[in-house]
């Protein structure tokens, strides 16, 4: 389907205008300058984490949209609580969908000839689903599936059963919906949750006892596809510093804690730092993307591309004469990419009794890093090589613009529901794939359902072969000027991920525009 | 970035010197003229005149005012301004994409004869107003009420209006790049189809050839066009990830299915231009950063791959796409290549050609490119006197 941004303003423009009904759908979400929070944890019990989220939608007053994750407590509603479960637990998640907008100006149709996944019907803005973000589960419906999947607004609760497998890599996932065409809406009104394997005290023991934290960076645009003015958030607090106070985040002196930070933004690739009076700190990662560190590594800067996870320990300021602050970066996308700039996300302060946070968690679980999912994947013999790559075009200064990947010998085109998988492989294959960027703008590579090992950037290997499911691929500087790449090793082997699956651009724009084809593991 | 006011009167003194400039200056024979596009403020879209040296050099002259508004940008493929020679008078003709309009502009005293609407339906706000003109008609494209609406050219560089008629691409696409010859015209759609008219009586009739080009696989298509001097052939520009350029045979009257030439690296190439010699065909690789030229035989309707300049100056810092091409010259090939960036800071590049036993080279001026403060996103730019064809 051709898809121009005219035809998203007209519907965000006019379907904006439909939407004055649903004022206070949404929780309040917390005021500038106060302490950061973090959510509401939700954890699983005697192996199972029984849960109902309410999609909801609302207007603040300054005209951002909200999209919420509603959960009830005896306290009134929460957005966005944190799953945690153990490895071999399963998520019983019924999803319900109170979404009140006016969705008669845009529709997409769900694929043809295929057996659909919850309810029927057109795809809207009032339509969702949830994407488990890295979580290497089967592509099934009720699982973690999205082509097929929809839940429509005021229809009965949708549920979720997902078995964690029994050697999940114990680390920060996300939930978010991925709805084609509307991701972006839904994610930039702040639908994005944390969801937490446990363990990752048995793989690295340095973060027993450490007070832990989850920050959820998220991104709202007025109008979410066009670029301008964006706000970011840490836990729904806005960081808009100096405009707003910064954030808060509330330390002891001198104390270390364990920091799990999921970048939810629709585009932002952040690199992440701690600085004490202006200068970069050393941070102890500990994982990425979910997927444990062999060791700990020291580093200064995190660069995390949308809807990427860095878990890292973090050392306070021994006195408060220190301005310690948790900052992202600027960050060039390239030409045709869009700012993303630098931004206080909390403001580090000392105390003896920091409030936000949460009591040091001890994982019942026995996990070792040689019995995880993917692990000696590096030392795997690849059984295929594939090329795929970014690109662009710019049909005027307005648009039409097109975002493609393309696996190399193919056309070009945007992704249609009704496609053949670009990719078709088989359970046990071990790929190698190449991904370049032909692109005058950053994009950020992600595929569902596995991790995948980081052998080289631009022809060159890297010393640290992260696990990864999100990886950012630079822009191209133009003609003269070699592709930038990536080198992936990606591993099929696993046969409970047998199924059609998808692979795209993290940007969500990019996304929602067509950025994405399907992949289908045959099982053997 | 200059405040608001300052801004303003900065444009306001620009707009006097260049009057003055204009009005004491001894009447320069050949110009690059612009529509400069200005979006807001009602009628406050102009046009600029950009006297060229003997060098190929360009100084901005006049600036006059085109009674309507613009829009600020659009499609690539679309040119917002058309020079005529009809009769015993020379007229530029600047579209108000905003307003709706077509301005006329009598050439001999750069002054506004008025602007002209066709039906109160027709509108460009979104993506412009395309311009194509023979010497008894100007057309233009409306890309919003997929119109193109028929003028005919009256005396003074005034406009009558005829009617319009209503045209769409094969796949939804809408009225985009437009090129004229004696009684036919080709248009693009931006969504991989063409078509050709018959405007023997004036409005343009469908030759019932609409169709895709051959080299549309929805990541490429046709945007830009122009046609040879002797009406064989019609080559359009593809907006692509790459450099790709298709060419129909129109000798029959008709489109026939098009030849793809896919020729570089230059990323996409809607607008295209042929030298007046027919030798070379200058693509405005319009996504990217340079322009490119590539040899055409008109006797087969061959391209082959030429040349491309380097980076132009100024890219991502003063511009991002490269719009419209014009001459310096209407013999040969051309002399000085001018393009039209749109950015930040609108301009026209300057590009100095060479070209001979089967070689070419591109090279920006020194003195390249020429700013233009009147205009917040310049993407249509013409030369007067214009080529023959």
């Amino acid at each position: 389907m051709r898809f121009s941004i005219h035809g998203l303003f007209a519907t965000l423009l006019f379907g904006g205008l439909g939407v004055a009904g649903a004022m206070g759908q949404c929780p309040e979400r917390p005021a500038p300058g106060t302490v950061v929070q973090d959510a509401l944890n939700l954890n699983s019990a005697n192996g199972s984490l029984p849960a109902d989220l309410t999609m909801k939608h609302s207007v603040d007053e300054a005209g951002y949209e909200h999209y919420c994750y509603n959960y009830k407590t005896d306290n009134g509603d929460v957005e966005s609580p944190t799953l945690r479960l153990n490895p071999g637990d399963t998520l019983d998640l019924d999803v319900k969908n109170r979404i009140q907008v006016d969705d008669a100006l845009m529709k997409m149709e769900m694929p043809d000839g295929q057996k659909p996944c919850g309810d029927t019907g057109s795809i809207t803005v009032a339509s969702t689903n949830v994407h488990y973000h890295g979580l290497n589960v089967p592509p099934k419906c009720h699982g973690d599936e999205i082509i097929r999947t929809l839940i429509q607004p005021g229809t009965s609760p949708f549920h979720y059963k997902i078995q964690i497998p029994t050697n999940e890599p114990p680390g920060l996932y996300w939930y978010h919906p991925h709805i084609h065409g509307f991701t972006e809406f839904q994610v930039n009104g702040g639908a994005a949750g944390a969801l937490i394997v446990e363990g990752m005290d048995k793989i690295h023991p340095e973060v027993a006892g450490l007070t832990e934290r989850i920050f959820t960076l998220r991104q709202q645009f007025l109008v979410p596809w066009i670029p301008g003015p964006y706000q970011l958030t840490i836990n729904y607090q806005v960081a808009q510093f100096p405009t707003f106070p910064a954030p808060k985040i509330e330390m002891k002196p001198g104390e270390k804690q364990f920091w799990r930070v999921a970048n939810a933004t629709n585009q932002d690739f952040m690199p992440l730092q701690v600085q004490f009076d202006g200068k970069p700190q050393k941070l102890q990662v500990v994982a990425l993307d979910g997927y444990p560190l062999p060791k700990l590594r020291s580093q200064k800067t995190i660069l995390l591309p949308p809807a990427g996870r860095a878990e890292f320990i973090v050392q306070a300021p021994t006195d408060n004469s220190v301005n310690a602050q948790f900052m992202t970066g600027e960050y060039d996308t390239g030409p045709t990419g869009n700012p993303d700039l630098q931004e206080v996300l909390g403001q580090i302060t000392l105390t003896d009794n920091p409030k936000g946070q949460q009591a040091p968690k001890t994982s019942p679980v026995s996990l070792s890093m040689d019995k995880l999912k993917f692990a000696g994947l590096v030392s795997q013999k690849p059984t295929k090589q594939r090329k795929l790559y970014f690109s662009e075009e710019f049909g005027g200064s307005n648009g039409p613009i097109q975002f493609y990947i393309t696996v190399d010998g193919q056309k070009q085109k945007v992704f249609d529901p009704n496609e053949k998988p670009a990719i078709t492989t088989h359970v046990g294959a071990v790929e190698d794939w190449t991904i370049e960027n032909h692109a005058l703008e950053t994009h950020a590579f992600h595929i569902h359902q596995i991790h995948f090992a980081v052998l080289e950037v631009d022809g060159q290997p890297v010393k640290d072969k992260d696990l990864r499911d999100t990886i950012e691929v630079p822009y191209w500087e133009g003609p003269g000027h070699p592709y930038h790449s990536v080198k992936l090793r990606m591993d099929f082997r696993d046969p409970t991920i047998a199924g059609t699956f998808v692979f795209h651009c993290h940007i969500l724009l990019h996304e929602d525009l067509g950025m994405m084809h399907k992949i289908l593991v045959k099982p053997n | 970035m200059i405040p608001g006011h300052r801004k303003f009167l900065y444009l306001l003194i620009i707009s006097f010197a260049v009057t003055a400039f204009a009005r004491s200056a001894s009447a320069a024979t050949h110009y690059i003229i612009t529509n400069d596009d200005v979006s807001g403020q009602l009628l406050i879209n102009s046009t600029s005149f950009y006297s060229v040296s003997a060098n190929g050099g360009l100084n901005l002259t006049n600036s006059v005012s085109t009674n309507g508004t613009g829009i600020g940008g659009g499609y690539f493929g679309a040119s917002r301004v058309t020079v005529v020679h009809t009769g015993s008078q020379d007229c530029a003709f600047i579209s108000n994409a905003a307003s709706g309009s077509i301005a006329g502009i009598v050439l001999a005293t750069q002054t506004l004869s008025n602007a002209f609407t066709g039906s109160p339906g027709d509108q460009g706000t979104s993506n412009g107003i395309g311009l194509a003109s023979n010497h008894h008609y100007l057309y233009a494209s409306f890309s919003d009420s997929d119109t193109i609406g028929t003028f005919k050219i009256k005396s003074g560089c005034t406009l009558k209006f005829i009617g319009d008629v209503t045209v769409g691409g094969l796949n939804g696409g809408i009225i985009n790049g437009m090129a004229v010859h004696d009684d036919m015209m080709v248009t693009t759609y931006g969504d991989g189809s063409i078509e050709s008219f018959n405007i023997a009586g004036g409005v343009p009739v469908s030759d019932g050839d609409l169709q895709n080009s051959t080299g549309y696989d929805g990541a490429t298509y046709p945007n830009g066009v122009d046609i040879t001097s002797d009406g064989r052939f019609a080559i359009f520009g593809d907006t692509a990830t790459s450099t790709v350029l298709e060419v129909s045979d129109i000798s029959s009257g008709k489109l026939a299915p098009t030849v793809v030439y896919r020729l570089g690296r230059g990323i996409s190439s809607s607008n295209v231009m042929l030298s007046p010699d027919e030798s070379l065909l200058y693509i405005s690789n319009t996504q990217g950063d340079r322009v490119s030229a590539a040899f055409f035989d008109a006797a087969s309707g061959v391209l082959t791959k030429g040349c491309s300049s380097n980076r132009l100056r100024g890219y991502v810092d003063n511009f991002s796409y490269l719009g419209a091409l014009a001459l310096q010259k209407a013999s040969g090939t051309g002399g000085v290549l001018y393009v039209a960036e749109f950015g930040s800071s609108s301009a026209v590049a300057t590009i100095k050609v060479n070209s001979s036993d089967g070689q070419c080279t591109m090279k920006e001026m020194a003195h390249s490119p020429a700013f233009d403060p009147n205009s917040p996103g310049l993407l249509s730019i013409a030369a007067f006197p214009p080529r023959k064809f």
